[in-house]
């Protein structure tokens, strides 16, 4: 890498010590530091920006934004009075790149308030453009670097689907939906990754605890001889003199042979060697279970606890007890690149290199990222990151009026999430730009979806690419999958499916409406006979609905044509379809061919966003000023490079907080409490016990209520 | 056995293992509390159910003219005209702390905690407070198999919702073992069911060996990592580890035989429901209903939450007559007339389902009376109008009697800002649980 960026750093932790590592980082540190800006040339400009925001910005703020944007209650929450210095506008510095963005596109101030004049923007503009850059890249969010900073959670269980995708390698058996423990909500930005937001309940380990029984048992059977044959999967993962040497061997073979697949079952399943004192108490459980069981059965119990262990079940990290940043183990990096392409545990090759420290080598680690991408496994990017992304993944949730829609069967639910998936796989796996997820000549179908979208293929194909050429279909936003989910059961809303395009694509969120707001659809009998673009574009002239739906409905109607379960259509009942939209910047088009033109010119917005979504994902957690940098030097180098998707995902996995983590040493708590609870329980009770004669001489003196009638 | 004895001692005390996140309640100190119910008592035991359903009610449809026994059940209470003498119609109600934030999720997180729901995407998630059917579950936990049962009919909702700046999970969880852990729900009808009966987990003597002894090794080595770990880190695991002691006092509780005394009604003739997510929601309502009353009535656990859905659900429901839309879309009624009569098509269609679970458990006797005479089923909304979002005047009602401490069979409208916290603590004295207050409650509503 020509920046002196991401992978270079790691070469230095192979001979290091963890000490000579903190100096080592903070030499690096500087080194950068001083190669973009010395300091005090840096004061200066900040110095330089922070006045001309006084003397230049703060007047047009007076007077064009603060009438709306002032106070607790301000539109759209973005309080611009708080910015009276330049001083304080230094402090919010990432916010003014999203006011610049709306005024840039005339979508700030809203039509029928007075805007910016040419001076103006321009001022306002330069000025944003001018910030001043710190080198964020080579940092991370601690206590050091930002005050609130509270730590983050980054030990967390493995989501359901890295569960699922890590039993299936560990053991070749998939489980199904039902026997999953439950679904897991979001956070950060937007994914389930996140430790702050996974949970584990009861529920929870009743169902690992089940799942590890039933398919170790199917996993490794026992024949009629009563020996324990492995299935395939399981055959090897012990090297393969020991199978027969537990089937067949000495009592002391045995014992050797078991805990050598105990071993490499657990380094496997871990994620890394098992320290000696855990083989030895998994040895121990083996030879316990022995003494009262079956051989085969005893075998599985420590395969069952290595699945029941938190060692498999949660993403641990554990540091050195110091307080800083450190680069995590080849190990446990191993297992973020594995959760990050593959939502699973790292295969065989991947912890061999680990294993061997090579990991850290950057020809080595970018080796291994090609191959991942191009396993099959890498259809995780689609299935997870990619419906998350696109607020697909409850899509089975999603159900059109089956009267109306008799033809949204659960076949062509599944087909649609399918098509969804394999999109987003696609652009990955084959390095494709990333601008095929805006618009694209080619789409992936089978017959079925063929048949629904009016594409020629027998009603029995396979999944196959097939080449598009009139613009309507290819790229997410006219995915049959996005265009059901933005729809109401009965019919089309260009509100719902305008805000889809601005939020997920280009993440460019729209504000709920401000109270008060007269709705939007409002029939009267005065307009009774109006149509629903009719009734919008009423709607938009007044000012305070206008700064949202003149961006949000226009491009909702570019999406018309399609029906609510996105289909083509050239009619709406009676009604031609009208898929003409006009932008607060000017920009005229009608329907999805002219639509995804608008899109692609809005590329940088949405490669913005994609990656920013892509590194919280893969970081699991919210993202903040630092992570910027990252984002930022990704977008450069995609637009350098094709817009390759391969250029994302290096970007990301060789970035620095994908590959440190900050620990903060503390006194560790204690567990949760026991005796101290219950000492209290008991108290509670004992005291309730003495009050039981004070309470029923209440009860007797209080009026008796008349029990029901049965 | 250093294994042996370190399980006794988590055996008495994980009932109380929520203890410490009782911030939102003040321990009792006056003569109010009610000493713990003894298990070798003869008669049944009262049992809670808090039952939530999406997006507000068409109040105007919803709210009875007059109050007292001879109100008049206004044209969305139709349905619980067959129940009336056991139902108790309370209208008046308010969540303080769900005033601010946003329409949905600051008002449903916080349904059954009454405390303020932190805003965030998934940093610091809270919804202030336990919620009342765990602290409930901490006392009634020690004489059941299950401490709670947690009934949903959809997965979480994924997502944040970035327009409002809240992880759309709290749109999925009434149920909240502490402030900052909700507790996860079963949708599938089958799970459930064998959950109740123990067919997974404690079937059969050998099995339940095996699985002590598994979760006696994990349990050393969660213990053994959590010592390796940063703060914030250590409370995921402690996650764990909870559930770990729950589970193994579940076989535990399995082995032993019921204590003497109250004997409550056996599953035996209950089949089990088909596997998988029924396609039809009646059909998935009505199984999962069932199987509350069915936990109830084999005193399998004492204390319920159900949700309808999730908050914000869009389903369709034209399967209700006179009906073309989903439901949080028509819960945007916008004062248009068609869009009303539709909402209130819906409301009155879940009153009903309330009104079924009423009767189904009036039908079955216990005790000197029927098993609704010793339950408390609360069923309600978070806001009031759906078009508004106002968490003031909530739709609640209250079926059973309480063991006949409830004046069921009228409408009590309260004044002011009365808040619904203090009908929890009047919940709570019932099930015995010795609280003072809890949520933002002032006094006792019954």
């Amino acid at each position: 890498m020509s920046r002196g960026r991401g992978c270079t750093q790691a070469n230095r932790y192979r001979t290091a010590t963890i000490a000579f590592l903190a100096i080592g980082l903070a030499c690096s540190l500087f080194v950068a530091t001083g190669g973009s800006l010395a300091a005090d040339e840096l004061e200066a400009k900040v110095a330089r920006w922070k006045s001309d925001y006084d003397s230049r910005v703060l007047p047009i703020i007076r007077e064009r934004c603060l009438p709306c944007h002032n106070g607790e209650k301000a539109e759209g929450e973005l309080n611009l009075a708080r910015f009276s210095t330049g001083d304080k506008a230094w402090e919010a510095a990432d916010a003014w790149e999203r006011v610049a963005r709306r005024i840039r596109l005339n979508e700030m101030p809203p039509q029928g308030s007075p805007g910016l004049n040419d001076q103006q923007k321009g001022a306002f503009q330069r000025w944003v453009d001018n910030r001043p850059n710190q080198d964020l890249c080579r940092q991370l969010a601690s206590e050091d670097t930002q005050s609130w900073y509270r730590g983050y959670v980054m030990s967390r269980r493995l989501t359901r689907i890295e569960y699922r995708n890590a039993i299936r390698d560990l053991l070749g058996i998939t489980p199904s939906a039902s026997e999953l423990p439950p679904e897991d909500g979001a956070g950060g930005e937007g994914f389930d990754t996140v430790g702050d937001s996974l949970f584990t309940s009861t529920i929870h380990l009743e169902a690992w605890l089940v799942l590890a029984d039933q398919l170790i048992d199917r996993a490794l059977p026992e024949d009629s001889a009563g020996k324990p044959v492995p299935n395939a999967t399981l055959s090897e993962i012990a090297p393969p003199a020991a199978w027969p040497q537990i089937q067949g061997g000495t009592p002391d073979q045995q014992t050797a042979a078991a805990i050598e697949l105990i071993r490499q079952f657990a380094r496997r399943a871990w994620r890394r060697p098992p320290e000696s004192s855990e083989i030895d108490r998994l040895t121990r459980l083996f030879q316990t279970s022995l003494q009262q069981t079956t051989l085969t059965n005893a075998l599985r119990q420590p395969l069952k606890a290595i699945l029941v262990s938190p060692h498999f079940l949660f993403v641990v990290e554990t540091e050195p007890n110091e307080t800083g940043i450190f680069p995590l183990t080849p190990h446990q990096l191993a297992t973020r690149l594995a959760l990050f392409l593959w939502s699973s545990i790292p295969d065989e090759q991947l912890l061999s290199v680990a294993d061997s420290g090579m990991l850290v080598d950057e020809n080595e680690y970018r080796n291994q990222i090609s191959r991942m991408l191009a396993d099959p496994k890498s259809a995780a990017l689609g299935e997870n990151f990619g419906l998350q992304w696109l607020g697909l993944r409850n899509f089975e949730n999603i159900r059109p009026d089956p009267q109306l829609f008799p033809e949204f069967t659960a076949e062509l639910a599944s087909d649609l999430r399918e098509e969804a998936v394999q999109m987003v796989t696609s652009v990955f796996r084959d390095n494709r730009p990333l601008s095929d997820l805006l618009s694209s000549d080619v789409v992936i179908v089978n017959g079925r979806l063929a048949a629904h979208y009016g594409l020629p293929l027998p009603p029995a194909a396979d999944w196959q690419k097939i080449a598009v050429t009139d613009g309507r279909r290819g790229g997410v936003a006219t995915l049959g999958a996005v265009l059901t989910a933005a729809s109401y059961p009965r019919r089309t809303s260009p509100v719902l499916r305008g805000r889809w395009l601005l939020d997920e694509l280009l993440g460019n969120p729209v504000p709920p409406p401000p109270p008060g707001v007269p709705p939007l659809e409002q029939a009267t009998p005065e307009n009774a006979h109006l149509t629903l673009r009719q009734r919008l574009e009423a709607h938009r002239l007044k000012p305070e609905c206008a700064a949202c739906h003149d961006r949000m409905d226009p491009l909702g109607f570019g999406l018309e044509n399609f029906d609510p379960i996105g289909r083509w259509r050239e009619q709406d009942g009676e009604l031609p379809i009208d898929a003409a939209g006009k932008l607060p910047s000017g920009e005229q088009f009608s329907g999805p061919a002219e639509l995804k033109s608008i899109l692609l010119s809005r590329q940088h917005d949405f490669l913005n966003h994609l990656s920013r979504k892509l590194l919280g994902f893969a970081l699991g957690r919210e993202l903040n000023k630092f992570d910027a940098c990252i984002v930022e030097t990704a977008v450069k180098r995609l637009h350098k490079e094709g817009l390759q998707s391969r250029v994302l995902i290096e970007e990301i996995a060789c970035s620095y907080p994908f590959r440190n983590r900050y620990y903060k040493k503390s006194e560790p708590t204690p567990p949760p409490p026991e005796s101290r609870s219950t000492r209290l329980f008991n108290a509670l009770r004992k005291f309730a016990e003495k009050s039981e004669a004070v309470r029923k001489q209440n009860e007797a003196a209080k009026q008796p209520v008349t029990p029901p009638q049965p | 056995m250093k294994n042996h004895t370190r399980r006794s001692l988590l055996r008495g005390t994980s009932v109380a293992l929520g203890l410490p996140f009782l911030a939102s309640c003040r321990q009792s100190s006056i003569a109010t509390a009610a000493p713990l119910s003894n298990s070798t008592s003869t008669k049944p035991p009262l049992r809670a159910a808090f039952i939530y359903f999406p997006n507000g009610v068409w109040e105007k449809s919803w709210i009875p003219e007059n109050t007292g026994p001879d109100y008049t059940l206004s044209p969305t209470l139709q349905p619980l005209a067959e129940v009336r003498q056991h139902t108790l119609v309370l209208t008046g109600l308010d969540k303080k702390h769900s005033h601010g934030g946003d329409g949905h999720y600051a008002k449903t997180a916080n349904f059954l905690t009454g405390m303020p729901v932190a805003k965030t995407t998934g940093k610091n998630i809270s919804s202030g407070g336990i919620s009342i059917d765990q602290l409930i579950a901490q006392y009634t936990s020690q004489f059941t198999p299950l401490p709670s049962l947690e009934l949903g009919t959809e997965p979480v909702i994924s997502g944040i919702d970035s327009n409002v700046g809240y992880t759309r999970l709290y749109g999925s969880h009434i149920s909240w073992q502490s402030p900052s852990r909700p507790v996860a729900r079963e949708i599938n009808p089958r799970l459930v069911y064998e959950r109740l009966f123990s067919r997974r987990l404690a079937g059969q003597t050998a099995k339940a060996a095996e699985f002590q002894n598994l979760l006696d090794f994990v349990l050393e080595d969660a213990s053994q990592l959590r010592g390796k770990l940063g703060r914030d880190d250590q409370f995921k695991l402690d996650e764990y580890l909870d559930s770990v002691r729950a589970v193994e006092r579940r076989i535990e509780f399995a082995s032993k035989p019921r204590p003497a005394g109250w004997e409550p009604g056996s599953p035996a003739e209950t089949q089990p429901p088909a596997p998988g997510i029924p396609a039809d929601f009646r059909e998935h309502i009505t199984l999962m209903l069932d199987l509350l009353v069915l936990a109830f009535r084999t005193d399998s656990t004492r204390v319920a939450s159900m949700m309808f859905a999730n908050d914000v659900s869009g389903r369709n429901f034209s399967f209700v007559d006179g009906v073309t839309g989903s439901h949080h879309e028509l819960s945007h009624h916008e004062n248009n007339a068609a869009k009303i009569s539709q909402y209130e098509a819906i409301n009155r269609w879940h009153v009903a389902q309330f009104a079924q679970l009423l009767k189904k458990l009036r039908d079955i006797p216990e005790g000197d009376g029927s098993l609704l005479d010793h339950c408390m089923i609360l069923f309600g909304s978070s806001i009031s109008d759906g078009n508004r979002h106002d968490p003031d005047n909530l739709p609640i009602l209250l079926g059973g009697s309480g063991g006949g401490s409830i004046p069921v069979g009228q409408h009590i409208a309260s004044k002011g800002h009365t808040p619904l916290c203090n009908l929890y603590t009047s919940i709570l004295d019932r099930m015995q649980v010795p609280v003072e207050q809890f949520g933002d409650s002032t006094g006792r509503l019954l």
